[in-house]
């Protein structure tokens, strides 16, 4: 029955082929736009590490001055950043399994074989745990493990490119390298990694690329290595040093906790209010207790990966699709009355409503996967010219390169929207025509 | 003469799925476009801001100190000079970070000791005598820095004697008098004079509400990493980007130079968010309103095809053409105008939801009424052609059994 009615669908486009390639393109045109935001959207605001969404914690604390919030426009959020030395009071808790205390450190890289000039690399100073934490891969060798975080040893991983580029793409552990004029040895490279966002540090740009070198926070400290994240102070004080910086309430650190259950979380949770409540004794923390500890979706949403802009060109995306099918209910009405005297005949001859109905249905449902594969193929060009509007501008390829591209999700929108369209557009028309009562038609013939 | 609302309204109402389709869309059509449009114009005007500078005239480009023997001042002056001897260069200053970037700093002034009297939020860029020409903002009233006067890189609790501010910060901190002279001190209560004004001058953060708030401060900035702003000279800019990589190597090789970066790229990287946003709402915009003009000129067509026998018998008994086009426009703007009374509601209501939820100005009642006539316009010439063809049906055609 479906492939006769199919059959029929087909000659009916044939006898109208303007319009029923209008009313393809129409739903093309509103499937496209609803596949171009959704796909950027979606890819916005995924969460990179999903897989440890209930065991990995940002860790803030509301150290902020006693007579403004941090940020006017979210007041009920602490500092996205901490203090140098709240940062190492969360560090020296035991409770977590894994913990991560960290900034941007400026690096220059100097002495390697194959690009010999040294080279200008923004440099990830952290601890140990930053690599079991967030799951790094590595192609060669390891991350240090936590006696050289104390130790001092000078070790650095680098990032897949950054080797490539120095070393040529040799597996370069063991060799050395220097960073701001320091003997390092290489330990690790990691694989290709790209988080998108860049969950663990979205105060410089939530789509940048992760820094090329990893080494342990103490050397940057102690080698006063200048910072080139976000550094932000409220206080009024002396700031001559680095000393006089480590020692201050200027925010510039992060720090990330794995816990592996809701009790460790609860104790984690009382460990920082009871630290924060003895730093009142200092006057410090001199604003409501505000200690958090955030999954990673939730700091997503609280960072607002996703700007504005893109949720309201989702919205613009509907709208344009809402006018599209009306458009669509339109034609298919006007073109299924046209065709009334035939379904009169049909009747006559002894099909009863539902085969009326359902030849109709199929008819539009045909339109509408049609439209679907018509949707996300304008889509996937659609996508390219985004990805066109957002190059060009320096030296790194823009993160729309990775963000607006067609995935698995994309081509699910398209077919889903497709039913959808079936749905909203196909069954008023095909239900009028099939209760239409065929003597009127046959009549007038 | 009449234009026959009565009859055309009862023909409507006989049949009355499609006009409500057609009015639908127009509906939805003219709130979406009225508020895109609204939105189009406040990114374009965000985006072509007057930022006060030469910024077609400026490229920049990073020298990066590491080496444990590295000295930063001595590297600093033999760069400015040779900078400032090239044939092509206007002025050349070190600057820390680039207006317009993103990257920069902020700092609290006020007009008394103690973080009291008036406070205004500004970017401070520390600079040198020939800072002003190489950004080629305007000076509306006192002196620039006397080379003199530049200090060498102060700690961060040292302020510095005398001060250069844009008008923003001046109508800000001393409304209604003269700034040259008086005193401004930072969070430390440490006081500087106010020794010249800049007219109009861009800070870091586009976004920030205070990006006009800049401060110009006499000292060089903090080593070992700084920039080069470089102003050329009118029409020598890509004459004077290949020579400086090179030349700044030659001058000392144990550092890294970066590469030149012109002021247009990093305005345009950092408005590009803005700009694109612009593209999409203009090219969705644009497609929504053919698809529209499709809807309605369909609607139409069809209203044409299936009245032929009716029309042909208006004419057998006496209508003009022209009567016919005017029953078929007026149909249309019927169609058209109930969706557009439908539309407006939405319209305000989106663009009350737009305020509210996403911080953007209330609609501005001009676009609504300038939507309302392009729209009206839209439906006329979709419309039209259909209409037309109506006009020609012959007299004939009521003797057709069709």
């Amino acid at each position: 029955m479906f492939a006769y009615h199919f059959n029929l669908a087909l000659r009916s486009f044939r006898r109208n082929p303007g319009i029923t390639a209008l009313m393809v393109l129409a739903i093309g045109l509103g499937i496209a736009v609803c596949v171009m935001s959704l796909t950027v959207y979606h890819a916005m605001g995924s969460n990179p590490l999903w897989w440890k969404n209930d065991r990995v914690f940002a860790v803030t604390m509301d150290t902020w001055s006693p007579s403004e919030p941090y940020n006017d426009e979210q007041p009920e959020l602490p500092p996205t950043l901490l203090t140098y030395k709240d940062a190492l009071a969360i560090l020296r808790s035991a409770i977590p399994q894994h913990t991560v205390v960290m900034y941007v450190a400026g690096g220059v890289l100097s002495g390697a074989p194959v690009e010999t000039k040294p080279v200008r690399q923004a440099t990830r100073a952290t601890t140990a745990d930053f690599f079991a934490t967030f799951d790094v891969p590595f192609q060669y060798g390891r991350g240090w493990d936590k006696a050289a975080d104390d130790n001092k040893t000078p070790v650095i991983v680098l990032a897949n490119d950054v080797n490539q580029k120095l070393f040529g793409g040799a597996n370069s552990v063991g060799k050395s390298l220097r960073w701001n004029d320091i003997e390092f040895q290489v330990i690790g490279v990691l694989k290709p990694w790209r988080p998108l966002p860049k969950f663990y540090d979205l105060n410089n740009g939530s789509f940048d690329e992760p820094e090329g070198a990893f080494v342990p926070l103490r050397w940057a400290v102690e080698s006063q290595a200048e910072v080139w994240g976000n550094m932000n102070c409220w206080k009024s004080e002396k700031l001559d040093s680095y000393a006089d910086r480590l020692q201050s309430e200027c925010v510039w650190m992060e720090a990330w906790v794995e816990l592996p259950n809701s009790a460790a979380r609860a104790r984690m949770l009382a460990f920082l209010d009871t630290y924060a409540n003895q730093q009142r004794k200092f006057g410090r923390f001199q604003r409501a207790q505000n200690n958090r500890l955030t999954p990673v979706d939730q700091w997503l949403a609280d960072n607002q990966v996703v700007s504005n802009d893109n949720k309201l060109l989702v919205g613009l995306a509907f709208a344009f699709l809402a006018v599209c099918l009306l458009n669509t209910v339109g034609l298919l009405l006007a073109k299924f009355l046209n065709a009334a005297p035939m379904s009169g005949i049909r009747r006559a001859l002894g099909a009863s409503r539902r085969d009326i109905f359902l030849q109709h249905l199929t008819e539009a449902s045909a339109v509408a996967l049609a439209g679907g594969l018509m949707g996300l193929l304008l889509g996937a060009l659609g996508l390219a010219g985004i990805r066109g509007l957002y190059s060009g501008f320096g030296d790194q390829p823009s993160s729309y390169e990775l963000l607006a591209r067609v995935d698995v999700n994309s081509v699910l929108w398209a077919l889903g929207l497709a039913v959808v369209a079936t749905l909203v557009a196909g069954l008023y028309p095909a239900w009028r025509i099939g209760r239409l009562a065929p003597a009127s038609y046959l009549k007038t013939q | 003469m009449s234009y026959e609302i009565r009859p055309i309204l009862s023909a409507l109402l006989r049949n009355r799925t499609g006009a409500v389709l057609v009015a639908l869309q127009v509906a939805v059509s003219l709130a979406v476009l009225v508020n895109a449009a609204y939105v189009i114009k406040q990114r374009v005007q965000f985006v072509n801001r007057p930022d006060g500078m030469a910024t077609e005239e400026i490229v920049s480009l990073r020298s990066t100190g590491f080496a444990k023997d590295y000295d930063y001042l001595a590297n600093l002056q033999a760069d400015l000079q040779w900078l400032n001897s090239l044939p092509d260069v206007l002025a050349a200053a070190p600057i820390r970070n680039l207006p317009l970037s993103g990257g920069g700093s902020g700092t609290g002034l006020y007009t008394q000791p103690g973080e009291k009297g008036i406070d205004a939020h500004v970017n401070y860029y520390e600079s040198d005598h020939r800072t002003i020409e190489a950004l080629g903002v305007k000076l509306i009233a006192g002196r620039g820095f006397r080379p003199e006067e530049i200090l060498p890189p102060t700690k961060g609790s040292e302020f510095v004697p005398q001060v250069i501010v844009t008008k923003a910060v001046v109508e800000k901190l001393f409304p209604g008098q003269t700034a040259i002279g008086k005193t401004v001190y930072d969070n430390l209560g440490q006081p500087a004079v106010i020794i010249g004004i800049i007219e109009h001058m861009h800070g870091a953060w586009i976004n920030w509400d205070s990006l006009d708030q800049v401060m110009l401060l006499p000292s060089l900035p903090p080593g070992p990493a700084t920039r080069y702003m470089i102003r050329a000279k009118p029409g020598r800019l890509d004459a004077l980007i290949p020579q400086l990589q090179p030349g700044l190597v030659a001058l000392n090789n144990n550092r890294v130079i970066g590469e030149p970066v012109t002021q247009t790229v990093v305005k345009a990287r950092s408005y590009l968010a803005d700009r694109n946003m612009a593209i999409f709402l203009v090219a969705v915009g644009l497609v929504l309103a053919v698809v529209t003009a499709l809807g309605i000129f369909s609607l139409a067509t069809f209203n044409v095809n299936s009245r032929q026998r009716q029309v042909g018998t208006r004419r057998a008994i006496g209508a003009r053409r022209s009567d016919i086009l005017r029953y078929f426009l007026v149909e249309n703007g019927m169609i058209t105008s109930g969706g557009v009374v439908l539309g407006c509601a939405l319209a305000l209501l989106i663009g009350l939801w737009l305020s509210s939820a996403y911080d953007l100005p209330r609609l501005d009642l001009y676009y609504l009424v300038g939507g309302v006539f392009a729209v009206f316009l839209l439906g006329q010439v979709a419309a039209l052609q259909p209409a037309r063809r109506a006009a020609r049906i012959a007299p004939a055609m009521a003797t057709r059994n069709i």
